[in-house]
This record gives structure tokens, sequence and C-alpha cells, in this order.
């Protein structure tokens, strides 16, 4: 693509668009953090409801692709998810909850996939965003009281802990099966 | 797996009628009256409305009570909790130690109990009612750029797809041996990379068959793009928007102007 070309021009995507290939990339991860949530849903965590690996998904878009994917792609698909699976209430704390983990796991970790410690305090920082944020979203808007907010924040951190592991080996293995991923 | 793929029913009810739009207003309007409301009372006739709503809009019985079951559980908690933990007030019930379970705890446990009831049954009267695609539309109306519209869109469309993929993936590492409901949970989740690992590659390559097929069609050739469809106002949709800004606004003015107690 040529840019001064100006008959060219007009038949050229125009720059206010995202990229088809950003809209089927985060179309995707969305699709596949809200059906990875569903799929290994298990019933657990009292408020909610359930404990999900869900969030090593999240974690996986905000290390392999970025700070940006990470809260669009984990903030909708986990909101979605919620919806789907009958806590539709909890889909605008989830929104904010997810998409603060993404982005702040991916502002610090993301595409450096190389170092570990880097990782490992992105996905820990991320964690602990989304952990504050279902306490306080909980125990200040909802109000459900302290007792049931504590109760939720300890699953929570489990999930961080599960979900972020996994979120990391998932970011290495599949960088090696699938090795076009480091190229978008 | 528990859970519904689309929460809609299609039926032909008036609320199934109703602009998408005022839909939305209408969820984000009530649950702010579930705020503004702090009496016991007024708090169980809302909810009371909104069960109505719910069963105006024709869910089936499975999935209505698929919705209740969560929120019914969380209800049961709050009014458990509440009280263990707010140790104000007089007179006191009963007393163990330091615990001790006074009366106006148990009013509020369960005020908040109805008051997070309310917020949680709303989200159904939208769902239940409102095809994925009508809510996209109505999201792009009110201004959500066309392009997050459709990247929306297309993780809707998709996630059924990936459900089903995920599922052959388990079945397909089961019948080479692996077992994934075996061990403790950290163990359990970690099985899950095996089955992981494959479906993210599978959607990966979806989506870069994906961008090739938007491109092939054009996709953001032109700015001013038109639509098939188009979602109008009609007059029935004006009195029911009217309606319910006037069920937010009424109790906002007994409140903050006349400083009632509701």
């Amino acid at each position: 693509m040529s840019s001064g070309d100006k008959t060219a021009s007009t038949f050229r995507k125009p720059v206010k668009f995202v990229s088809p290939k950003t809209v089927a990339l985060y179309g995707t991860l969305t699709a596949l953090t809200a059906a990875i949530t569903m799929a290994t849903f298990v019933p657990f965590a009292p408020t909610k409801g359930y404990f999900n690996i869900g969030d090593s998904m999240v974690f996986f878009s905000a290390l392999a692709f970025g700070a940006r994917a990470g809260a669009i792609c984990g903030g909708i698909g986990s909101a979605a998810a919620d919806i789907l699976l009958g806590s539709g209430y909890f889909a605008p704390y989830t929104l904010v909850a997810k998409g603060s983990e993404g982005l702040v796991s991916g502002l610090i970790a993301g595409k450096k996939m190389d170092r570990k410690w880097i990782t490992a305090f992105g996905i820990a920082a991320g964690g602990a965003c989304m952990v504050a944020t279902y306490f306080f979203g909980e125990l200040l808007i909802l109000n459900v009281g302290l007792g049931a907010a504590l109760l939720e924040s300890v699953g929570n951190a489990l999930q961080v802990v599960v979900g972020g592991t996994i979120g990391a080996l998932l970011a290495h293995y599949v960088r090696k099966a699938y090795p076009r991923l480091t190229e978008q | 797996m528990t859970g519904f793929i689309d929460l809609y029913t299609e039926a032909d009810t008036f609320i199934h009628r109703m602009d998408p739009r005022v839909k939305i207003v209408a969820v984000i309007l009530l649950s702010l009256v579930a705020f503004l409301l702090t009496n016991l009372a007024y708090l169980s006739i809302l909810l009371g409305l909104i069960m109505l709503l719910v069963y105006l809009s024709r869910a089936t019985f499975s999935r209505t009570m698929f919705a209740l079951k969560f929120v019914l559980r969380l209800m049961a908690l709050i009014i458990v909790l509440w009280p263990l933990f707010d140790r104000s007030g007089t007179p006191v019930l009963a007393s163990l130690g330091p615990l001790k379970i006074t009366e106006p705890a148990i009013w509020r446990g369960l005020t908040s109990a109805v008051r997070v009831g309310c917020l949680a049954t709303v989200w159904y009267i939208l769902m239940f009612t409102t095809s994925q695609r009508d809510l996209v539309r109505a999201l792009v109306k009110f201004g959500l750029r066309f392009d997050y519209g459709l990247t929306l869109a297309i993780s809707l469309r998709f996630f059924p797809t990936f459900l089903s993929t995920i599922e052959s993936i388990t079945d397909a590492q089961r019948a080479r041996g692996m077992e994934i409901e075996k061990g403790n949970l950290l163990k359990r989740s970690r099985n899950y990379v095996t089955v992981l690992v494959p479906a993210i590659v599978s959607a990966l390559r979806t989506a870069d068959t994906l961008s090739l097929a938007l491109q092939s069609r054009a996709y953001g050739a032109r700015p001013d793009r038109t639509y098939l469809r188009e979602i109008k106002m009609r007059p029935s949709d004006y009195v029911a928007l009217s309606v319910i800004i006037a069920s937010l606004v009424l109790p906002a003015i007994a409140r903050f102007v006349f400083s009632a107690d509701i």
C-alpha cells in the first residue's frame, strides 16, 4: 500500500476503523474467555456461586497480546459469561474487575513472556486489582455485608493463583505450538 | 455444563416488542430505584413488581428457576451472615461470647438481601426478552462505535462454537487417557492446560480466517455505513420510557425534596 496514491486511498480502509485483524482477534478471544469460563465452571464461591479458570484467559490475553487485549477481552468476555451463567447482577463489577486485571497485568508484563519475575509480578498486581474491585464493589455498592464479601475474596484470591499459573503456562505453550502468535 | 448459551426466549409480549434501548434504560433506572429505597416494605413492593415483569415476559419455568437459584442463595447468605458482623443496636436477642445478634441488624440484613434480590432479578427482564442481535444494535445506537459493536457481535456468535470445540477437545484428550476430574483443585485446573492450548490455537486460526473474510467483504471501506434493519422508537416506547422515568423521579423527589422516609 503506497501512501501517496490518491485513487487508491479512496478504496483503502479509513484510519478511524479498527483493523479487521484486531476485530477478528478480539472477537474470538472474548468468545473464548466466555466459553472457557463456562466450560470449567465449578460451583464453589458462595456469593457469586462459582469457581472457574476464566482468569487464565484474561492473563493469557494480557500476556500474549498486551494491555488493551487483556482489558477488552477479559472484561467483556467474563461479564458475558456472568450474564449467561445466571449472575447478571455481577456483570458490571466483573467488567471493571476483570478489565482492570487484564489492563494492569498487561501493562506490567504484556509481551514480555521471557522474564519470569515480571510476569509473576504482573499477574499478582492484576489479581490484586480484581480481588479489591470485587471486595469493595460488594461491600460498598451491593452492600452484601462484610462476611459475604470476605468469603468471596478468599475464593477470588484462589482463582487468581490458579488462573495466573495456567495463564502463564498457556502463553508459554501456545507460543511454542503456534509461533505466528508473536507476529501479531 | 450449567447455564444457557442464550437466555433469550422467543415470544410476543409487550416487553419483547419494546425498543431494546428503552429496556436497557429501564434496567439501569430500576437498579437506581433499588438503591434509593431504604424501607423494607417498599423494596419488597419493587421486588414484587420486578418478579411480575419477569412473569409477564413469559420465560419458561426452567429458565426462571435457573435465574433465581443464585439469587436466592445469595439472599439467604446475606440474611444469615449480616447479623454476625453487624453488632450495633438494641435489643440484643442472643449473645455468645463476643458474638451477639441484635434485632435491628436482622432487619438491616433482610433489607439488604431484598435490595440485592431486586438488583439481581431486574437483569433477567432484559436478558429474557431481547435477542443478542438487538442488544448489539441498541448499543451501537447509543453511540458505541460500529467496529466495537461488530467485535461484540462476533464474540457472541463464536461463543457457542468455542464451547463445543472445548467439549470435543476434552473428549479427545479423555480418549487418550487424560483424567481431568482427578486430583485436587490445583491439579485438576492444571489438567485443563492440555485442553486449553489446542482450543486457543484453534481460536487463533479462526481469527485469521475471520479477518480475511472481513477484508473480502470490504469491512470499513466506507465510514457512512447503512443498516438493513433500523430500530425506531414507537409511541408506546415513549409511554413506557416516561413511566420508567416517573418511577425513579417520584421516589427521588419524595426522598430529597420532602425528606420522606422511604
